[in-house]
């Protein structure tokens, strides 16, 4: 009963409630819609959360549909294939669709128990999918209206818009719930058809064009979870996850989560796949937010973290490791050279899901933890950056972080609530540094043989992910002594009500990281492996290192108190900057230069232009793709 | 095991005394920079007399948020400090410090001004320059203490110079970044032998230089500890090795006119990678882990 009821919420209902933003077009109703919606999401993902995993077996004939509904996936992947005359994506459905057919035909009355297997790994994930995808619904209310008034459309493409997202949410729950590999695949194929058109929503050449890349790429995912199934079926005779995982590691087994872990890569964008998220940045932006922060990429992640304990002491756990790790270093480093707003977040996230995926494959109970930190935390922060980079992009027309300068002066409200996220990603106490933490004293742990190489790809990109951030942060804070006064900033209520609700989440998460940690984590981490990371009220501690998370909250409050306190007792008189004694009276922003004409001065960030963006994805590519080679070769041999 | 003198008194003294001494050195340092510039140089004491001089001084700010970001700097640098007396986790530590930087670019920037927005810049940079050789430092001392806490240092036997040498050489590098000393000066010196305009520093005055400058101190003194560190068994001896890097980066200081950032990059990554994993793939062969 219990089971049933998540399912109609989780799953069936944003279906439904897709339907009807499909049927009922008017903006009042949408919003209602969306408001249900969420409010159920989160809702279903909390009781899940109080009340545990569940088990759960549809009857035959729904069981069955599966696999017709499988075919009918990638018969449609055919024809848009055909319709975009993209060879690849004809040649990938085509192979998809004769992999399910041949499966279909020849594997008549495979029925596995149970269909479904929600433990504590999904409904970690499901409160990731559901908290912030629900948000980043209702922030699309807002986002959306203004967006089709800047292209000046006139016919709302809204409904089309949240028909999708709903749509999105429902299939990213049914694939955090799937123990059936062929549902897996199912749920799998629908993100990837959602991901497909909402990237290309608004219909431009690029977002066709973008649209088109995402699709192939992430086919290559669907189709080695077909080969998965195959392998599974007509080698072991099992395609139940929860048996694969239990069956050892022997190299046929080991074959099977090499396809998942090729699939996952595609749908996390790593190496050498992540072309595909940077090119999906040309949706709207909550398009961005759904796949970066709560859906997309995470069901990558999820599949790796789903099979990491079965592959643990392999060598493709170590192969798994150094794709992350290079990824995380690589992209990092790429992210130094760019200007705009959402590529340096996609790089951001690629890497961010590399430093996940390293975790995951260094295959301890301790990295399991970092794993887990870094993908909660991750996924609140990068949805909260998201939106609030959309607000600024809608306000500023531009995704050029130039055009960022002094957005604390300008948007105070939205600039403070970037540089919470930005300082989130980067800084202590915040739970992505506490996750960074937690990886830095596990790569120390990791064998002689790939210590080093792993280290120094950390220690690099961590390095270079302060340097972009640092640089990025420095543009908003930027405050010109005209508007010290801050004037207050009015925000839509969709706005304000998704963007307060993730930034309070943010703080609140961070703050309370040790509860988090014994309530979420480490029952998760305990599915698999046995629990090393010991919580007290004040500590997060590991074998080998302690984190005090809330004596360093505390330490923060003060410093800024006292710094207030100081600046409010000592105040000062504000001048403008120091311009070599050529200021103009009256203008702090202007010096004067030959025969004494003024000048304003810009400041202009630094562009790194010797990083080249191209040279280093060829790097990316190569390197990535030998690495999938060694994925399969280190199986093989 | 819980005695209040060792772990609560001691620890809090050495907070109060750090940033004094910090001083200190600052004094001692432009003493010694003076004789070899063959100047008389102002005298020891002269870093407290233009703290006190600065914090009377009539304020004037650049910006409102500037002098909270200033204190942070100076904040989160004690913090580091309070990690490191109470021997706890130094990775932590070395993300506090950043945090501290990042207050002291943040507070460059906030100013809208050239001078300082480029210090800013080049100060990131030099995070760039010197963090991945900490960090490397610190997973280093891990490896042949078995655990990042500071604690895990005063657990084993031997000194961490015997086994560590390489990561001390590297950790030199970081302490002439930290110190601001040519070559390594890019975002702004130390001393104004090279320079009038104050880069990440210009726009600050009166009290809030004078929380930046403490800060410096107290930064500058962070490192000199964790040198001291490398020995153990007898810390007189493990100050008066960090004392001796000390006095060698005011040589470099006085030696070389300050590098370019890329240049600044490339040494302080080719010479402390190699060290620290030359010396680490030695502890492996030898068997030290």
């Amino acid at each position: 009963m219990f089971g049933e009821l998540i399912l109609a919420t989780s799953v069936l209902l944003p279906l439904i409630m897709g339907v009807a933003c499909l049927m009922l077009t008017g903006r009042g109703i949408r919003r209602v819609i969306i408001a249900i919606m969420a409010t159920s999401l989160i809702a279903s993902s909390l009781l899940l959360f109080y009340n545990g995993g569940f088990v759960y077996s549809p009857n035959y004939v729904v069981d069955m549909s599966a696999l017709i509904l499988d075919l009918c996936l990638a018969a449609y992947f055919l024809y848009v294939g055909f319709r975009i005359k993209n060879v690849l994506v004809i040649g990938l459905a085509s192979l998809q669709f004769l992999l399910i057919a041949y499966f279909e035909y020849s594997a008549t009355g495979v029925r596995v128990e149970p269909v479904l297997l929600v433990d504590n790994l999904s409904v970690f994930m499901s409160l990731i999918v559901n908290i912030v995808g629900s948000m980043i619904c209702v922030y699309a209310l807002s986002y959306m209206d203004e967006h089709e008034e800047i292209l000046q459309l006139s016919k709302s493409r809204q409904p089309r818009f949240f028909f999708f997202l709903l749509l999105f949410l429902g299939a990213m729950n049914g694939l955090i719930y799937s123990n059936n590999i062929l549902w897996l695949a199912f749920f799998w194929e629908v993100t990837t058809l959602c991901c497909y058109e909402l990237i290309r929503h608004d219909g431009t050449k690029e977002a066709e064009k973008n649209a088109a890349v995402a699709l192939w790429m992430n086919l290559i995912g669907v189709v080695a979870l077909g080969f998965s199934l195959f392998v599974g079926y007509y080698a072991t005779g099992s395609i139940v996850l929860n048996e694969l995982l239990m069956a050892g590691a022997a190299p046929i087994i080991l074959i099977i989560f090499a396809l998942m872990a090729l699939a996952a890569f595609s749908k996390s964008a790593q190496f050498p796949f992540h072309g595909w998220l940077l090119g999906a940045m040309v949706a709207p932006t909550p398009v961005s937010a759904l796949l970066h922060a709560s859906t997309m990429v995470n069901a990558g992640v999820y599949l790796i973290l789903r099979i990491a304990p079965a592959i643990k002491d392999t060598p493709l756990t170590w192969v798994v490791a150094l794709v992350g790790a290079f990824t995380f270093m690589l992209t990092a480093v790429l992210a130094i050279g760019q200007r705009i707003s959402k590529r340096i977040l996609a790089y951001s996230t690629v890497g961010n899901l590399g430093l996940i995926i390293l975790c995951a494959g260094l295959n301890t109970p301790l990295a399991y933890s970092a794993a887990l930190i870094l993908l909660l935390f991750h996924a609140v922060s990068k949805g909260l950056l998201f939106m609030g980079a959309g607000v600024v992009e809608n306000r500023l027309h531009s995704q050029n972080i130039e055009s960022w300068e002094g957005l604390l002066g300008k948007f105070p409200l939205t600039a403070i609530i970037m540089i919470i996220g930005m300082i989130s990603m980067f800084l202590p106490p915040f739970g992505m540094l506490l996750g960074k933490w937690a990886a830095l004293e596990v790569i120390a742990l990791s064998p002689p043989s790939i210590v080093f190489l792993l280290i120094l790809f950390m220690v690099i990109g961590s390095a270079a992910t302060t340097l972009f951030w640092g640089k990025w942060l420095g543009r908003l804070i930027i405050l010109p002594i005209k508007e010290t006064k801050l004037k207050a900033e009015k925000l839509h209520p969709p706005y304000l009500i998704s963007l307060l609700s993730l930034l309070s989440l943010d703080l609140f998460i961070s703050v309370g990281a040790a509860f988090f940690f014994s309530s979420l984590v480490n029952p998760t981490v305990g599915g698999g492996y046995s629990v090393q990371i010991g919580v007290s009220l004040f500590n997060i501690n590991t074998t080998i290192g302690s984190f005090p998370v809330l004596l360093f909250w505390l330490a923060v409050l003060v410093i800024f108190i006292a710094g207030f306190a100081i600046a409010k007792s000592k105040g000062g008189v504000v001048k403008p900057p120091y311009l070599g004694g050529e200021n103009v009276e009256g203008n702090p922003l202007a010096f004067r230069t030959i025969a004494d004409s003024e000048v304003e001065f810009k400041l202009s960030v630094m562009s790194f232009d010797s990083i080249s963006e191209d040279r280093l994805n060829r790097y990316a590519l190569v390197g990535g793709t030998l690495l999938l080679a060694l994925l399969f070769l280190v199986v093989i041999f | 095991m819980f005695d209040p003198i060792v772990n609560i008194i001691l620890p809090v003294l050495l907070l109060v005394a750090l940033p004094f001494f910090g001083g200190l050195l600052m004094g001692v340092d432009r003493k010694i920079t003076a004789h070899m510039q063959s100047r008389i140089g102002p005298p020891i004491l002269q870093p407290f007399y233009d703290i006190i001089k600065l914090w009377g001084k009539k304020p004037f700010i650049t910006s409102r948020l500037q002098p909270v970001l200033a204190f942070g700097y100076l904040g989160f640098s004690l913090t580091a400090a309070a990690i490191l007396v109470f021997k706890l986790d130094l990775l932590l530590l070395l993300f506090t410090v950043a945090t501290a930087d990042i207050c002291l670019i943040a507070a460059s920037f906030n100013s809208k001004s050239p001078y300082s927005y480029i210090g800013g810049m080049r100060e990131l940079l030099s995070m760039l320059s010197y963090e991945p050789v900490m960090v490397l430092s610190i997973i280093s001392i891990y490896f042949a203490t078995g655990n990042f806490l500071v604690e895990g240092i005063f657990s084993i036997a031997l000194p961490l110079l015997l086994l560590l040498p390489g990561v001390f050489v590297a950790m030199g590098f970081v302490l002439i970044v930290e110190m601001k000393k040519s070559p390594f000066d890019i975002s702004a010196s130390m001393h104004a032998h090279q320079e009038i305009v104050r880069g990440v520093f210009t726009e600050f005055s009166g009290y809030t230089m004078a929380m930046v400058e403490m800060g410096h101190w107290v930064k500058m003194m962070l490192i000199l500890s964790i040198l001291a560190c490398f020995w153990v068994p007898n810390l007189l001896i493990g100050v008066g090795l960090a004392l001796l890097l000390f006095f060698v980066s005011l040589v470099v200081d006085n030696v070389y006119p300050r590098f370019t950032w890329q240049r600044m990059l490339k040494t302080t990554w080719i010479f402390g990678f190699t060290l620290i994993l030359a010396n680490l793939a030695a502890l492996f062969i030898l068997g030290g882990i």
